[in-house]
């Protein structure tokens, strides 16, 4: 590896970080920028006189507080139903193959979301679920399973099955052997799963489009969205908004980055 | 085909010193052994030459020329894998042809060549199967088969038969042997198997911690070891030790219940008094059932019958000596026998150094 | 415990997410079978005769391949690149890696608004420090002319999706045995030979792979779309999914909508089966 070529990698990775930080690190000035300041010509980069007063505006003017909180309730509940509910079918299909079985839950995946949304929203309407954060919970949980079943047989697979049958052997059931000796073994591939869901739910936005009607059931990305039109945008508004949004998903990455960045690479690479 | 000589290199892994200061040359078409134990740096010393790692100080030449700083492929050695390393998207002629393929060889030469590597080896009937299709020895055929394809200045082999089943390393040991001779090749060959070791080389190193612990024709080092490691790492079963002194007066050796007579050569060489460890080989110690004159008594410890000999260990004072008999003496548990060791087969070494003082 | 009642009981751990799936994501789809169908007169295919006329459909499928060929193209080659580069070791490479990482975890939603910012003709930072360095930029108003549009919606695309690929490519780079790589380079290999003997042909069921699951996910883009330009301006940016949405929820044309949308079903079925039978042929 000669001395220049060495050089240009390590320029052009400084370029794609820079790419990448760049526009985020923007972000977050223009949340914290005067309204004189976001306008500027040349743009100011650093010296500005920072303010809170677009936070606040979100959430107290705006509603944000609401977005938030309901974008955190779907996110979870949804990932714990679907790790409960996934991890317990991928158990079944690593240990007793069904190939047809297997096949169907995996290739709901596939399909395009946009064609379930007009029969899902005539559903939802005739159930009354219309507008309401229960209706994003299940529908997440639907959105995530074939996600964690795929991920979670893979790993299950992994296992010989020789510790569950030496815990039935000393008097386990089946679910008290899975409970007890199978799932602490696979905590890192659960967590990483249960990050992965977590950040899909957090960031959808299709759905969350459909189900809400009103304030009530808004998740942060349509909340987002909603204030953004053809004419105008509240820059200060939007950006504070955006970072409130981006956050948790920082948080995510740096506590999970290890165990995602696993748990996807040995699901991908096994195809 | 050229002389190759490795001065005084040095690598550093982290905390661990791979090589010291090691030098060693390689004659011209020479076929040279390179042994130790596990982790003494003699593959360090193979990927070093062939320029998988750079050494932190040192040189290496290839003639005249200095090749420290080449890139391995510049230097134009072939390397055999300990696990092949064959290209699994490509099948076997493929894999043959590579090397030719990069240095953009005519099609019709090349094909010629690896079809020619391939009967030598007889890999004739497998050029399509991919490597994950062939069994060991036939992967480790076509590793061979890439190397002799073109014409390099030296073989590089990394322990290629220690992943063989047993029967068929002894069979492939032939074959290698042959076909360096017969291609003349200068060869750098690594393992931690004597018995390739003693085989193989027309010269062969024995290497520990990173130093050269001695080098010369696989005879001479076996009976003629320079120090204490080398004599025990040859040999199977190993040598036996015995740390004591010389006694003067008595014009003999002592090591604890055990008394050896020693000639009046050894006496003047080894010195009075001096702390020795005496080194005899299995092979070398006779095993009687009734006492003689100067044997030493002992019981049977452990007796293995291989069919073409018997290797016992036998209990003799605080020892337990390991011996090798004719296969005609069946020996039973605690059994008593007298040992003796042959006069003209012993060794001594000094008890701290390790360096040989007798022969 | 007979072979039935065990049978049964397998059966029962996947009773819960079959039921669920069942429900949400099978049940529409049968669903919306029979909204697509349902006509004036009771049954029919009107919806999809109808579809085939439609200019604007077909305006909007063509705009949806291009964006997924030029996207998918663009991200592979550049998550080649960073794969190729962080793969090797360096200090810091955990750090760097982490950060390339981020932006595909962001809500595409805020990506979309933060671009919709950067890219403001007036006020945005993009023109903003063109400008400053005395450029013109009076033409360029990216999302908002019908000759960049799509161009400037694709670079969006790129920016935050390079590092899936990114991800699955270097997944795959290290997945591969190092010692065919040391035997190339003492068979005397260039850098670019190996790179084109070994790297790429060993890589790749990991690239169909990536390029499967990315491209699929290109053709029913919709987030950033929405937010960037609504599909406009006119029709410049207007894919099929924003197409479906906007027939069932400002058109209220619900049967209309379902119709489309197992038009794009089929199309994206018969790409993928296509493409995985285009790989099983070659030899892996």
């Amino acid at each position: 590896m000669n001395k220049l070529g060495k050089l240009g990698g390590t320029a052009a990775l400084a370029v794609a970080v820079l790419a990448t930080l760049l526009p985020l690190y923007w972000l977050a000035t223009l949340s914290l920028k005067r309204e004189v300041d976001q306008f500027a010509v040349p743009p100011l980069w650093v010296s500005f006189q920072p303010t809170w007063a677009h936070y606040s505006d979100i959430f107290v003017n705006r509603n944000f507080g609401r977005y938030l909180w309901n974008s955190a309730a779907a996110a979870s509940v949804s990932t714990l139903l679907a790790l409960a509910m996934g991890t317990a079918a991928a158990y079944s299909l690593a240990r007793r193959p069904r190939p047809g079985l297997a096949f169907w839950i995996l290739s709901t995946r596939m399909f395009p979301p946009v064609v379930s949304i007009v029969p899902l929203f005539l559903m939802l309407r005739w159930a009354g679920l219309l507008d309401s954060i229960a209706a994003l919970m299940l529908l997440y949980t639907a959105f995530n399973l074939p996600f964690v079943v795929w991920m979670m047989r893979g790993f299950f697979q992994e296992l010989p099955p020789d510790l569950e049958e030496a815990a039935m052997m000393d008097g386990q059931t089946r679910l008290g052997a899975l409970w007890r000796v199978v799932l602490p073994l696979v905590r890192p591939a659960l967590a990483a799963t249960a990050a992965f869901c977590l950040v899909i739910a957090w960031n959808e936005f299709l759905f969350a489009l459909i189900v809400a009607q009103t304030d009530q059931a808004m998740t942060l990305p349509v909340g987002i969205a909603g204030r953004v039109t053809q004419y105008e945008i509240k820059w200060g508004a939007m950006s504070a908004a955006g970072v409130v949004a981006m956050l948790p998903v920082f948080l995510f990455a740096a506590l999970m980055q290890k165990h995602m960045v696993r748990g996807l690479s040995l699901g991908a690479v096994k195809g | 085909m050229t002389q190759i000589r490795l001065e005084r290199l040095s690598k550093r892994f982290g905390a661990t010193l791979a090589l010291r200061d090691f030098s060693l040359d390689i004659e011209e078409s020479e076929f040279l052994v390179l042994l130790g134990p596990s982790g003494c740096g003699k593959t360090t010393c193979l990927r070093t030459l062939a320029g998988l790692e750079q050494p932190d100080s040192g040189r290496i030449l290839l003639g005249e020329r200095d090749i420290t700083g080449l890139e391995p492929r510049q230097r134009d050695m072939a390397m055999v894998f300990q696990s092949y390393a064959l290209y699994p998207h490509l099948n076997v002629f493929e894999n043959i042809a590579f090397p030719l393929l990069v240095r953009k060889l005519e099609a019709p030469e090349a094909d010629r060549r690896v079809r020619e590597a391939a009967a030598r080896l007889d890999l004739a009937g497998l050029l399509e199967r991919r490597p994950r299709e062939l069994s060991g020895g036939q992967r480790q055929r076509v590793a061979l088969a890439r190397a002799i394809v073109r014409r390099p200045n030296a073989f590089l082999f990394d322990e290629p038969l220690s992943n063989l089943d047993a029967k068929l390393r002894v069979d492939m040991r032939a074959e290698l042997k042959r076909l360096q001779h017969e291609l003349g090749v200068t060869s750098l060959y690594v393992t931690h198997d004597q018995a390739e070791a003693m085989t193989l080389g027309r010269r062969l190193a024995v290497m520990k911690d990173g130093v050269l612990a001695q080098v010369g024709p696989p005879e001479e080092v076996y009976s003629r070891p320079a120090n204490q490691f080398v004599a025990g790492f040859l040999g199977s079963p190993a040598m036996n030790f015995l740390a004591g002194r010389v006694d003067g007066g008595a014009r003999r050796f002592v090591s604890g219940a055990l008394a050896v007579p020693l000639t009046a050569e050894h006496l003047e060489r080894l010195g009075d008094g001096a702390p020795v460890t005496l080194g005899v080989r299995p092979e070398n110690v006779e095993v009687e059932r009734q006492s003689g004159d100067g044997w030493l008594p002992g019981r049977v410890w452990v007796s293995e019958s291989m069919g073409n000999e018997n290797l016992l260990v036998v209990e003799a004072g605080e020892y337990r000596v390991r011996c090798r008999t004719a296969p005609e003496m069946r020996l039973e548990f605690e059994a008593p026998v007298w040992i003796r060791f042959r006069p003209d087969r012993l060794h001594f070494f000094d008890t701290s150094s390790g360096r040989a003082l007798w022969p | 415990m007979t072979a039935r009642r065990s049978e049964a009981g397998w059966l029962a751990w996947t009773a819960p997410a079959l039921l669920v799936l069942g429900a949400l994501s099978i049940y529409p789809l049968l669903f919306a079978v029979e909204i697509s169908l349902r006509t004036a007169g009771g049954y029919g295919l009107d919806h999809f005769r109808r579809l085939a006329a439609d200019r604007l459909f077909l305006v909007s499928l063509g705009q949806t391949l291009l964006y997924t060929a030029a996207a998918l193209a663009l991200e592979f080659a550049l998550g080649l690149a960073l794969a190729l580069l962080v793969n090797r070791e360096f200090r810091l490479r955990r750090l760097v890696r982490a950060v390339l990482l981020i932006p595909m975890l962001l809500p595409p939603v805020v990506v979309a608004v933060l671009w919709r910012l950067i890219l403001n003709p007036e006020f945005g930072v993009l023109n903003g420090t063109l400008r400053g360095w005395g450029l013109e930029t009076r033409g360029l108003t990216w999302v908002a002319a019908e000759n960049t549009a799509l161009l400037s919606v694709i670079l969006v695309d790129v920016w935050q999706w390079t590092p899936f690929l990114f991800l699955l490519l270097l997944a795959g780079l290290q997945g591969l045995p190092v010692e065919p790589f040391e035997a190339a380079v003492v068979d005397g290999a260039s850098r670019w030979q190996v790179f084109r003997r070994l790297t790429l042909p060993m890589l790749r069921p990991v690239i169909a792979i990536a390029v499967l699951l990315r491209g699929m996910d290109l053709l029913r883009v919709f987030d950033q779309i929405f937010i960037l330009t609504q599909g406009g301006p006119g029709f410049a940016t207007e894919t099929v999914t924003l197409y479906i949405y906007r027939t069932a929820f400002r058109f209220h044309n619900f049967g209309y909508a379902a119709a489309m949308s197992f038009v794009l079903l089929a199309a994206t079925t018969t790409v993928a089966r296509a493409f995985l039978r285009l790989l099983r042929q070659q030899p892996a």
